[in-house]
């Protein structure tokens, strides 16, 4: 397949020269994020933001060293829809470096509660799986991506299940409304990208062109309570300590924007399926 | 049932993009091409067609491959693979959603044959490929009939949910091209060659209904039975050409 182009040095000087005067190509505002759109689909856990997110459920015998725990993965495709350098199957650095983030800001911070799919202790528990399929990619691939799961996750509802005895019954969801995931908190990432020879000027959301120029970036996973789950900048220039820590306050502010957004998607979302207002009734969960 | 519903180009990156949701189904297609193919696979007097079918959820295997051996065949006879030697047309297709049988909890790696998907599969990648600007030597469109043997009798259902496909003694899928030629045959479960006759007047005329103009009415009009797709296909493209040479 072709190997995508470099930007050409033309391009290069004149975006980098725009940057150090605080202007973008696309009119933003170093500090602007581009308008975020997302969609949940008609089934529960279909999230897309240009990523689509799916999330799927089934039934499987847990890992023999932890018998308590259920089963939840991340898994990320980068395939030909997003540019034809991209090869099925063979993932390329991108593709391992955002699933590598995804799991340590989603799986490793404990957001969803692994013990609560455990069915059986040793025998039976839920395997969770989240798929990302990347549709199309301009930048800040990392941001959207981890907003997808999370989103994904939270609307997500697995089938009712009941024990008696011995006897483990999943019901379908003609017989029970199926129920959400036990979730902890919605931890997002926000990544900063530095320019300028010291690597003092900081932009948010970069676009791929601007991706490619950078001379250092850095990632925060945080929640809106300001719990950092990870940071994590590889390699590039080094960055002043204090334009760090002014980065995390930054990203905490975002981060308390995506919730705000996410929250209302999912209140949208909830009052179009409960027609009739039915919707109490027909959940078998128990309030905690 | 919800009449069909695309949107086109809205994949910046790809050269064409198509989002097709028909009966509980929605498929992206993104086609590239064409493109330089890669020195192992190239062909000096043809182009290439590089079929790829992505599930949902989980990782594609044997299923989805058997889905990309049924429409590879069938995209290389409608693309004018003979203009582009040594090149490669890239068709991917994303699964987005795919109706549920509420009835049933179903298993996500459990390979199975689904051919209720590919009408909507194949429809997808015609968009996408005529967004793409490839040409085509025309264009097709398929369908799924399943049929159900009752006591009343043997009835015979075009475009099936889930949960019919399952309590069908048979299913087919059969696609014709704009020219009412056969292109896709394919049939699950058992049936009598009789069966099969009246399956493929019925697809035939599911498929190339409207043709004939003035013909619409007759038949009870447009949606009577399924949705003509072709119709649809054309209905579509001619809108987001008019939205595209607006400017003009």
């Amino acid at each position: 397949m072709p190997r995508e182009a470099e930007p050409s040095l033309s391009e290069r000087t004149f975006t980098l020269q725009a940057i150090s005067e605080g202007l973008r190509l696309d009119g933003r505002k170093l500090d602007e994020f581009r308008r975020l759109e997302l969609s949940f689909g008609d089934e529960y856990g279909v999230a897309d933001v240009k990523v689509l997110a799916k999330v799927s459920a089934e039934v499987t015998v847990p890992f023999t060293d932890r018998p308590f725990d259920g089963i939840f993965q991340i898994t990320s495709e980068l395939g030909p829809m997003v540019a034809p350098s991209y090869e099925v199957n063979r993932p390329t650095e991108t593709e391992v470096l955002l699933a590598r983030l995804l799991e340590k800001t989603i799986r490793r911070s404990g957001a969803l509660d692994t013990e609560s799919l455990c069915l059986v202790a040793g025998q039976k528990c839920w395997s969770v799986r989240v798929d990302l399929h990347v549709l199309s990619a301009d930048g800040n691939l990392i941001d959207s991506a981890c907003f997808a799961v999370v989103a994904a996750l939270r609307h997500f509802r697995k089938p009712d299940t009941s024990i008696e005895g011995e006897t483990l019954t999943v019901y379908t969801p003609a017989e029970r409304e199926p129920v959400p995931l036990s979730w902890l908190h919605s931890p997002f990432c926000a990544t900063f990208d530095f320019f300028g020879d010291e690597g003092d000027i900081v932009v948010v959301d970069t676009t791929w062109l601007e991706e490619q120029l950078r001379v250092a970036s850095c990632t925060f996973s945080l929640n809106k309570h300001g719990e950092i789950c990870q940071i994590s900048k590889l390699g590039g220039r080094p960055i002043e300590a204090t334009l760090v820590i002014q980065c995390a306050q930054m990203a905490l502010a975002k981060v308390k924007e995506f919730t705000d957004l996410l929250d209302a998607k999912l209140a949208e979302d909830a009052k179009r399926r409960d027609k009739g207002g039915l919707m109490a009734e027909l959940s078998a969960e128990n309030e905690r | 049932m919800a009449p069909p519903a695309a949107e086109l180009s809205h994949l910046p990156k790809a050269d064409g993009s198509a989002n097709f949701s028909f009966g509980g189904y929605t498929i992206t297609a993104a086609v590239n091409g064409p493109v330089e193919a890669q020195r192992r696979d190239e062909n000096p007097f043809e182009a290439l067609v590089d079929v790829n079918v992505r599930p949902a959820a989980g990782v594609g295997g044997t299923a989805e491959r058997q889905l990309e051996a049924i429409l590879q065949p069938a995209l290389r006879h409608l693309i004018a693979i003979r203009n582009f030697p040594r090149c490669v047309v890239q068709v991917t297709l994303q699964v987005m959603e795919a109706p549920e049988n509420a009835y049933v909890n179903s298993k996500v790696m459990q390979p199975r044959l689904n051919l209720g998907i590919i009408p909507s599969l194949l429809h997808a990648a015609m968009l996408g490929l005529l967004t793409a600007a490839i040409p085509l030597n025309t264009v097709a469109s398929a369908t799924c009939l399943a049929i159900t043997n009752a006591t009343a009798g043997t009835t015979i259902k075009v475009d099936p949910s889930p949960t019919e496909i399952d309590q069908a003694t048979s299913v087919h899928v059969l696609g014709f091209t704009a020219g009412r030629d056969l292109l896709i045959a394919e049939s699950e479960g058992s049936f009598t060659a009789e069966e099969w006759d009246r399956v493929l007047q019925t697809a035939e005329n599911v498929c190339c209904r409207g043709q004939e103009t003035g013909n619409d009415a007759e038949m009870g009009g447009y949606g009577a039975e399924s949705e003509n797709v072709l119709q649809f296909m054309r209905s579509v493209l001619e809108a987001k050409a008019a939205e595209s040479l607006h400017w003009r």
